[in-house]
């Protein structure tokens, strides 16, 4: 008894021809994008693993840098065009107290007159390399760099902070529960605690950060802010009108990132002559006993995604 | 036609597939823009180190057991004597996937999505939040799985199969984070740069990159080997006795209360004054939070070529700078395009009686001092020894009193939570 009807004539034949094609096409998954590891290339990158003798990692004896002089690094970054219009943020939780701060959207802040703040500048040493670090940097009793959660944002919205320093995060807004989420470093430990109003909660990181890190409070989703964690505290943040400064950086040519959270690597900007590359890196030479002023940097919008 | 279709099939040959191999994290590869090349460079150097999911290989560094790793890996099947082999193949790879991404077949069916391993990071557990979870943390979730998801239980299997299975999801982790760190290597100091020149990963040719791999790897074993102290031990004075009188529970249970909905816990501003997980549902874990944001920067990176084509007058640079921003769109495009649904991290509903981590007053207790990894949940005790805390021991002890009685207050008895996201929840 036929439960099944078949089609008859033509459309048997197309019907074969549409299960041929996908025997042998096969089931395409939707994701397969990426390569695989190519066995011969594994097999002789084990074999030399293999070949090493692993002793545990040897400390580099730590080599005497002979610092040429000490020397400075400014400017001040330019907004080139139209700033976008800081956007109103709507604020769902805590509305009696959060919502009489009239909060804005703080992702491109630009003064009155241009000025492009809270754009990251920081050294990148390569691996390995012993900084110098300027006796000014390290003195003892050093204080720590403060984050407070005040008036349902991130003070400051940008900062760096260097190891030696500890970072010590606050909740100024009385009543109010604020969570500082710091589950984005990479090598430092993550950590995500709530703050109350009466002790801060103090943390000390160890490693550099290859960029700067969001850090938010995910009882008020808007709240965010941007911290630069390193080994070594040749690092800035651009202020209210843009402009920067690093003392007492050890004299010679050294590679500097240009950073923004907007775009995070702030490429092809005119810096010093030089043009920063896709990875918003630039070689700059520091004068010993001087001052390298880079002028104004000027960020097109485009350069911010614009 | 049956003819037909039986010379087709016989062409073509009843082939068995060829054994899956392990994929890259495609998210993190794209948004660090790794080039095609260094992208299989980091592939066979991951091959080298961990090998196939039929043939893993566990460096002596990573402490693995090779022995365990080699009852779970491989196809599943089981020999005569009934040992069952390729465990992973058999009970985890639909769901977990191949890789341990979260992407088994299953995957997308699921709310919420099973875990991707290859951040290292686990939800439930006994350590601080900075720090893995030991063995027995990953043991008690396969032992008891992870009720309210389609996490099973899976005491009924032997226990040197959960103990293998462990060891794998161990070894799938540590492949994972060390591809995250590879790709932030790459980018970091290998990479191009506008002159040129391309360094190649190729630890076989240079012992330096073999050094430096070796480091890296390093330091995610130290981690996990760490782990294993890291367990939140309460402070036993301030443990609540097993004989208390009603009276001391009730008053226990009220000052839990209190808590929940004071400024110090803000429980109720997440768990919503109800504890019906209803207060906030608009943050994403962490896990969906790389997507939620690798697709914004993508519409982003859209709107911006669409603004930028428009324009007519483009000088030579900007036009370049557009195909290649073009190229990068379609990269990300394609990425994009195989994300599941990305969902919001809604609070747990407490009235429910069952507890995704475990019902032991300790997991509770566990919950509450140190968080939730990898999700909006922060911790209120001390994040790490010794390190100063939100709520003391007490106040914990008090709340999860008040957090276990809920599920028997008379308003506990099936209500529905009023949300527009319902079907987000369950």
């Amino acid at each position: 008894m036929n439960l099944v009807t078949l089609p008859t004539g033509c459309c048997i034949r197309f019907a074969a021809l549409g299960l041929a094609l996908l025997v042998v096409a096969g089931c395409q998954r939707a994701e397969q994008l990426g390569p695989v590891a190519e066995a011969s290339s594994a097999e002789r990158i084990r074999e030399a693993f293999g070949a090493t003798v692993i002793e545990g990692v040897e400390e580099d004896a730590s080599t005497e840098t002979v610092v040429a002089g000490w020397g400075s690094l400014r400017g001040r970054f330019v907004f080139e065009g139209q700033p976008p219009p800081a956007e109103s943020i709507s604020i769902t939780k805590d509305p009696e107290y959060c919502g009489k701060h009239d909060l804005k959207e703080e992702t491109v802040t630009v003064s009155a007159d241009g000025g492009l703040a809270n754009a990251f500048v920081f050294l990148n040493p390569k691996r390995g390399e012993t900084v110098a670090v300027h006796p000014d940097y390290d003195q003892p009793g050093i204080k720590p760099i403060i984050l407070n959660n005040q008036g349902c944002r991130f003070e400051p919205h940008a900062l760096v902070v260097y190891t030696a320093q500890p970072l010590e995060i606050r909740n100024s807004d009385p009543g109010v529960g604020h969570n500082t989420n710091g589950q984005t470093l990479g090598k430092n430990a993550k950590f995500n605690d709530m703050v109350s109003n009466q002790a801060p909660v103090t943390k000390k990181f160890g490693k550099s950060e290859s960029q700067p890190a969001e850090i938010a409070c995910s009882i008020h989703p808007w709240m965010k802010a941007y911290v630069l964690i390193r080994e070594n505290p040749y690092m800035v943040v651009s202020t209210a009108d843009g402009s920067f400064e690093i003392k007492n950086m050890p004299a010679g040519e050294h590679e500097f990132i240009f950073w923004h959270e907007a775009v995070k690597s702030l490429r092809g900007i005119s810096v010093g002559g030089a043009e920063t590359s896709n990875k918003g890196k630039v070689k700059l030479t520091i004068p010993a006993d001087g001052e390298l002023d880079l002028g104004e940097i000027n960020v097109p919008s485009a350069a911010l995604g614009g | 036609m049956l003819a037909i279709a039986a010379a087709i099939t016989l062409a073509v040959g009843c082939s068995q597939s060829e054994p899956p191999p392990f994929r890259l994290n495609m998210v993190e590869m794209v948004s660090q823009e790794t080039s095609d090349d260094y992208q299989q460079e980091i592939a066979d150097v991951l091959g080298a180190l961990f090998g196939t999911p039929d043939e893993p290989v566990a460096l002596e560094e990573t402490g693995l057991d090779a022995n365990m790793l080699a009852r779970s890996a491989g196809p599943a099947w089981s020999d005569e004597k009934g040992v069952q082999r390729g465990l992973y193949r058999k009970h985890c790879v639909h769901c977990h996937g191949i890789s341990g991404d979260g992407r088994g077949p299953t995957g997308r069916f699921l709310n919420p999505y099973p875990r991707d391993y290859r951040q290292g990071v686990f939800k439930f557990k006994g350590t601080y939040t900075a720090n893995r979870p030991t063995t027995d943390d990953l043991h008690a979730i396969l032992n008891n799985g992870i009720p309210g998801t389609a996490m099973p239980a899976f005491s009924l299997l032997p226990n040197s199969s959960v103990e293998s299975l462990v060891e794998y999801v161990k070894y799938l982790s540590m492949r994972g984070q060390l591809e995250t760190a590879l790709i932030s290597y790459v980018y970091d100091e290998l990479g191009e740069d506008d002159d040129g020149g391309r360094i190649p990963l190729d630890p076989a040719a240079d012992p330096e990159q073999r050094e430096i791999v070796l480091e890296l790897l390093a330091e995610i074993v130290e981690d996990w080997e760490a782990a294993e102290q890291r367990t939140i031990a309460p402070d036993e004075s301030q443990i609540p006795s097993d004989d208390r009188t009603p009276e001391e529970i009730v008053a226990s249970v009220a000052k839990g209360q209190q808590l929940y909905h004071g400024k110090e816990a803000n429980c109720y501003t997440c768990h919503g004054p109800t504890a019906l997980g209803d207060g906030q549902q608009n943050e994403w874990d962490e896990w969906q939070k790389v997507q939620q944001k690798f697709l914004e920067e993508t519409n982003r990176l859209a709107k911006s070529i669409q603004e930028r084509a428009s324009q007519d007058d483009q000088d030579e640079s900007s036009e370049a700078r557009l195909e290649e921003d073009k190229q990068t769109l379609a990269k990300r495009q394609e990425v994009v395009d195989t994300f599941y649904p990305i969902r919001h991290a809604i609070p747990r509903n407490l009235r429910q009686a069952f507890y995704r981590g475990g019902q032991r007053r300790l997991d509770i207790f566990w919950r509450i001092s140190a968080g939730i990894a990898g999700t909006p949940m922060p911790g209120s005790g001390p994040a790490s020894p010794g390190a100063t805390a939100n709520l003391s021991d007490e106040e914990i002890w008090n709340l999860v009193d008040y957090v276990m009685s809920l599920p028997y207050e008379p308003p506990s008895r099936s209500q529905e939570a009023i949300v527009p996201n319902k079907d987000e929840i369950f």
